[in-house]
């Protein structure tokens, strides 16, 4: 698919440059059948997306009993949330677990993608890398997660391969079942939605710029930091929302590798909906929209990102 | 010059970091031949065994370890991965094709399908699960899973064939349609081969999406449960090889998913640029 963009890319720069927007229509007139075909797409994410959300920000609000809720007004599941120490808890370790998988994945991803994108000169080896890297995931998401178990646990392969060397002498504890574990599994899973991006950003950069800056006597440092490290920004920000939103929304890996030491957001909504509460559910829902609004606004002040791709 | 230097430790760097994404798996599948139905989900390996594999397929005598009722749930995914990936493909491309137009709000209606695929899957399950307890629709893996998984997959389409879209020569198609080409003819016999290895990413895509999606599927799928559900189901009580033998068969599932992809892109290719050749002349 890539390499096919590389071919079509200069056949596309001899053909006159294309006017979409006043291109001759066919038959009817071009608005008409562009909503014509939007309108499925519309309604399907206004019925199964926009209405859901909404249900939830309302629900919220629902008064809830034992086993039921019923569609009286009343703010008491927001207060249970904001007096409960159990829950500012959660939302406590939701944003801590965040910012430190947000800081792996990109320090973790970087550099590899730095080699990618600059070192590798050859266009099809540096795809040929980038499809290394995503080859682990056509393995079952919660399979990948549930191979850190033989991993990290007192008997795992990390264990032994540290007392084989003489590393350490007795197994490490603190390995599985802990936050440590759900922020080693979580860089993994997840990494790549940084390389990717940067690596994309840094492949785009002039080589020249490079060698005239280099020509001019600068040391790679500077040329990092003022001409790669900038440039690469906006594939930052786009795997930092990509990272973002989906550790952010994440239940999975702290209920297989945390031993329910690690309780996110998302963790809190799975067993508060086990247990009928909807209601409950529905106002975590709420704070995690919120805080993946804020966030996403953040990133995304950042860079102007429409103006950068 | 210190790239000389920086080259070859990035490159023991990529190295490590490819042995970091796949060493998991690797203990998996050197696990997942541990002996049985003693042999635990740790090393060392006891023996050296197929018996995981045989447990799988009920082909062992019963044990403590109770068998993964996997046929149905295989059933249930690919069902609803198929059905998935026929819908958020035709949605995919036919809005992608309305954005090859400016029309008014086509910037709020970007971002509502982009949405899709921003919005955590607890979120999108919840709400579903909510609305359709308030509307009083059961939920089940055809119905409220189906719709959320087009939700998830739908995004992914719609970016792939805009991308595919904007790399798209229309001269060709006002070629045909000068001919007195209905629009239509022209869209099944011009656009769509043209752009058909974007249509069969999008379709590869939706596919491998909804088959391993899990978080929507968790809350609106109801109490049949699909290959995920499964293998979450056995988060809760003790773990035992044979899950890890079931992740190296679904990971050669995939590969034989991705071979067939491949062969059919290059064919595709091929006779897109066949048609592309003969617009030429």
């Amino acid at each position: 698919m890539t390499d096919k963009s590389a071919s079509r890319a200069p056949a596309k720069d001899l053909a006159p440059a294309p006017a979409p927007a006043v291109a001759a229509s066919p038959g009817r007139s071009g608005e008409g059948t562009a909503w014509l075909l939007i309108t499925p797409g519309v309604i399907w994410m206004t019925l199964f997306l926009v209405a859901p959300i909404l249900m939830i920000v309302y629900v919220s609000f629902w008064t809830q009993t034992t086993f039921a809720i019923n569609p009286t007004p009343t703010l008491d599941s927001w207060r249970d949330f904001f007096t409960s120490s159990t829950y500012l808890n959660s939302l406590w370790t939701t944003v801590r677990i965040w910012l430190i998988v947000l800081a792996a994945t990109l320090l973790v991803g970087y550099p590899a993608a730095l080699f990618i994108g600059i070192f590798v000169r050859s266009r099809n080896l540096s795809i040929a890398l980038l499809i290394i890297c995503v080859i682990p995931f056509w393995t079952s998401f919660l399979i990948r997660v549930l191979a850190w178990r033989p991993m990290l646990g007192r008997e795992g392969a990390i264990n032994i391969l540290l007392q084989k060397f003489g590393i350490t002498s007795a197994p490490i504890d603190v390995l599985l079942f802990s936050q440590l574990s759900v922020i080693i599994g979580m860089t993994q899973i997840y990494v790549v939605f940084m390389v990717g991006p940067i690596a994309f950003m840094l492949s785009r950069i002039d080589r020249n710029v490079l060698e005239a800056a280099r020509d001019l006597g600068a040391g790679f440092g500077r040329i990092f930091t003022r001409i790669i490290l900038p440039l690469s920004l906006p594939g930052v920000v786009v795997g930092s929302i990509f990272v973002s939103v989906m550790v952010l929304g994440e239940f999975a890996t702290s209920a297989a590798l945390s031993g329910r030491q690690v309780n996110l957001l998302g963790n809190i909504i799975v067993t508060q909906v086990g247990s009928l509460k909807w209601a409950f559910a529905s106002v975590v829902g709420v704070v995690l929209t919120v805080i993946i609004g804020i966030v996403i606004a953040m990133l995304l002040r950042v860079v102007d990102l429409k103006r950068e791709l | 010059m210190e790239s000389r230097i920086l080259k070859p430790i990035l490159g023991v760097y990529l190295a490590l970091f490819i042995l970091f994404l796949y060493g998991p798996f690797i203990v998996l599948g050197i696990l997942s031949f541990q002996a049985g139905p003693d042999g635990g989900p740790q090393f060392p390996i006891i023996e050296w065994s197929t018996y995981w594999y045989r447990h799988l397929f009920g082909m062992t005598e019963v044990t403590r370890v109770a068998p993964l009722h996997l046929r149905e749930a295989l059933f249930r995914s690919l069902t609803l991965a198929f059905m998935t990936m026929v819908t958020a493909t035709v949605l995919g491309v036919i809005s992608a094709q309305a954005f090859r137009r400016r029309f008014r709000g086509s910037g709020v209606v970007f971002y509502l399908i982009v949405l899709g695929m921003m919005v955590p899957g607890v979120l999108t399950g919840l709400g579903i699960s909510l609305l359709s307890s308030e509307l009083g629709i059961s939920r089940s893996w055809w119905g409220t899973a189906f719709v959320a998984h087009v939700v998830y997959t739908f995004p992914f389409a719609f970016l792939v064939m805009l991308a595919i879209f904007n790399r798209f020569d229309p001269s060709v198609e006002e070629a045909s349609w000068s001919l007195g080409v209905s629009p239509i003819r022209t869209f099944r016999k011009v656009t769509l081969p043209i752009v058909f290895p974007g249509v069969l990413s999008s379709m590869l895509f939706a596919f491998t999406l909804s088959y391993d999606e899990f978080p929507r599927t968790l809350f609106a799928s109801g109490s049949d449960l699909t290959l995920p559900r499964t293998i979450y189901a056995t988060f809760a009580v003790e773990i035992h090889p044979n899950i890890f033998a079931f992740g190296v068969l679904t990971t050669l599932f995939s590969f034989a998913l991705l071979t067939v992809f491949g062969i059919l892109l290059y064919l595709s290719t091929r006779r897109a640029k066949k048609i592309a050749r003969q617009e030429d002349i």
